[in-house]
């Protein structure tokens, strides 16, 4: 038995056009958010969710946080069928939203994480015990008796979090948490999250557009795409399927001779650089750099692999997203 | 008990927000003042060139209306959650957040707002009700005092009834809300006078579909020695619960709006 199962989940809507005229009634489209997506996960995983706008994400989140009903399939977390057992389910997972602020706005936070305790029915000592712990780790202490409508992004999102973690949920949704955040608190919100999965046993569902969240944190990587899902494993694996091209960054002190270079590879100058493009899987790295070095005195070089972004939007275009 | 001792909660820590900007409070709280000042005048007014409307005095006019202030805004006021905006807490997708909370839905609605500036408006209320008192020379009784509250408590519930038809309307996405304005205030402003002065369709409108007339008028008659409809004694204690009856059947449909909400998707 998993901790989350969820099989055959088939969800669609339908979108009414405009009406047209000389028409009487509007015309519907249904859209497919979803079709037969199953997969499963186990307790204390870190499951990253990736795919273009539109792909499903969001519904298969509202329908595992049991907002949304799905059309057919089935669902289970810890035993439970989040859109059956709503109050059950919601009472042992906790949710963030990037963009949408769920803490009450001209309070200060603490006075909102007493609110969410009675909501919660939280005990007065695990609560006392668990904000201290979060405050600790997210660094709220100086924040607590500030109103959450002066807080910066970083700031509120750290609020957000703890908000959502008082009844210590097994299982965390996160909807692009990282998104509008400065390099700073993006690494200190990806640390916290780490630790909190690996010390507490937290099962987080993470999705988002930041690949270096994706590389940073998640063990497992699923793909979805016009409500199919389309990879499901580990993100190396993920990669290496389209990370098909690497680039070597090569300067010498005098002209080079490349007339050794195989013809497989390409050549680009750019200033003083060369830029070499090969396929690794055709030509082995290592005669590359053989080759490379018989063509002049190397002053430096760079290998590289492709941005992931890029591998990403590679990815989409081949799957058609 | 549990849900009331989160209301309260809530309702506390909405009082301080609200307080937050206590310049916005008190210049709103005197803009409710004179608004419903002058609606209580418009009563004295009408009160002063007839004296009297069919067998009401002036008096009972005031008592009417006071009656009816003081129910509407108090219901304003602590259930605002329901008589505020109900579209704008799906559009916000603050009603997404609800489901993810351990508790149920309406509670969550209800905890959600406050409006305290209605204050004034229930001052003026209790005023135009004391005067009315006077005038009339109510002799206030124990079962008077229980049938003065449970129409209050009963108008309270029908009130929250009414605004709950726009929910229900918003979750369909469906624009109603002059529609039901037409019977939530349309139904404020003509039961501040009694119903009976009013021609047949109207009167069936406040006394069935609206009841406000068997909940906070066929009391307030029976307060004032005056039965209306021939509706005394015994009876008159059971009008009121018309509007418990309407509130569980909003209730109700509320329920399935919200299943309906969460298959259609957002």
């Amino acid at each position: 038995m998993h901790f989350i199962e969820v099989e055959n989940l088939n969800k669609s809507f339908a979108v009414r056009k405009k009406r047209e005229k000389g028409h009487f009634t509007r015309e519907k489209t249904i859209i497919h958010a979803l079709q037969d997506v199953s997969f499963t996960v186990d307790e204390g995983e870190l499951l990253g969710y990736i795919g273009p706008n539109g792909a499903g994400k969001s519904t298969s989140v509202k329908i595992l946080s049991g907002i949304l009903t799905p059309d057919s399939g089935k669902a289970s977390v810890g035993g439970l069928t989040p859109w059956l057992d709503r109050k059950n389910h919601v009472q042992r997972i906790g949710v963030v939203f990037g963009q949408r602020m769920q803490l009450w706005w001209d309070v200060p936070i603490v006075d909102s994480y007493q609110l969410l305790k009675d909501i919660y029915k939280v005990s007065k000592a695990n609560y006392e015990k668990r904000l201290e712990e979060l405050v600790d780790a997210l660094d709220l202490e100086s924040l607590l008796h500030t109103p959450l409508r002066l807080m910066s992004l970083g700031q509120r999102m750290r609020a957000e979090l703890c908000g959502s973690l008082l009844h210590s949920p097994r299982l965390l949704f996160l909807d692009e948490p990282t998104i509008g955040l400065d390099a700073v608190s993006k690494l200190k919100l990806r640390e916290f999250l780490q630790k909190e999965n690996r010390e507490k046993g937290t099962t987080i569902l993470l999705t988002t557009h930041d690949m270096e969240d994706i590389a940073a944190l998640c063990s497992r990587v699923m793909v979805l795409g016009h409500g199919k899902k389309l990879f499901d494993g580990q993100l190396p694996d993920l990669l290496s399927r389209y990370d098909t091209l690497r680039t070597i960054r090569v300067r010498y002190n005098a002209p080079p001779d490349f007339s050794a270079l195989p013809e497989s590879c390409t050549l680009q100058k750019e200033g003083d650089n060369y830029i070499i493009t090969y396929a690794p899987a055709k030509l082995p790295t290592a005669e590359i750099i053989a080759r490379l070095q018989q063509a002049g005195r190397m002053q430096e070089m760079t290998a590289q692999s492709q941005n992931i972004d890029h591998l990403i939007a590679r990815m989409y275009r081949e799957m058609d997203l | 008990m549990n849900t009331i001792k989160l209301y309260l909660h809530s309702m506390k820590m909405l009082l301080k927000s609200q307080m937050q900007y206590p310049w916005s409070f008190c210049l709103q709280t005197i803009a409710q003042i004179v608004m419903e000042g002058g609606e209580m005048m418009a009563v004295l007014l009408v009160v002063n060139r007839f004296q009297a409307l069919n067998q009401w005095t002036g008096g009972d006019l005031l008592f009417f209306f006071g009656i009816m202030s003081i129910t509407f805004y108090l219901t304003e006021c602590f259930g605002r959650g329901i008589t505020g905006n109900f579209a704008a807490l799906i559009r916000s997708g603050n009603l997404d957040t609800f489901f993810l909370r351990p508790r149920g839905i309406m509670t969550q609605v209800l905890c959600h707002a406050i409006d305290p500036r209605r204050i004034g408006c229930i001052a003026v209320g209790v005023a135009a009700l004391v005067l009315g008192c006077r005038q009339s020379r109510v002799i206030w009784t124990l079962p008077k005092i229980f049938l003065f509250t449970e129409a209050v408590f009963f108008g309270m519930l029908l009130i929250l009834g009414l605004f709950l038809i726009e929910a229900v309307f918003a979750v369909h996405s469906v624009k109603s809300i002059e529609l039901v304005n037409a019977v939530t205030y349309g139904g404020r402003s003509a039961c501040q006078y009694p119903v009976d002065i009013y021609p047949g369709p109207l009167r069936v409108l406040f006394g069935t579909l609206a009841p406000f007339g068997l909940v906070l008028q066929v009391p307030s008659a029976v307060i004032l020695d005056k039965p209306m409809m021939g509706i005394d004694g015994f009876l008159a204690f059971l009008c009121p619960l018309t509007g418990l009856l309407f509130f569980a059947f909003m209730y109700f449909v509320f329920q399935k709006a919200m299943k309906y909400y969460r298959s259609t998707g957002s």
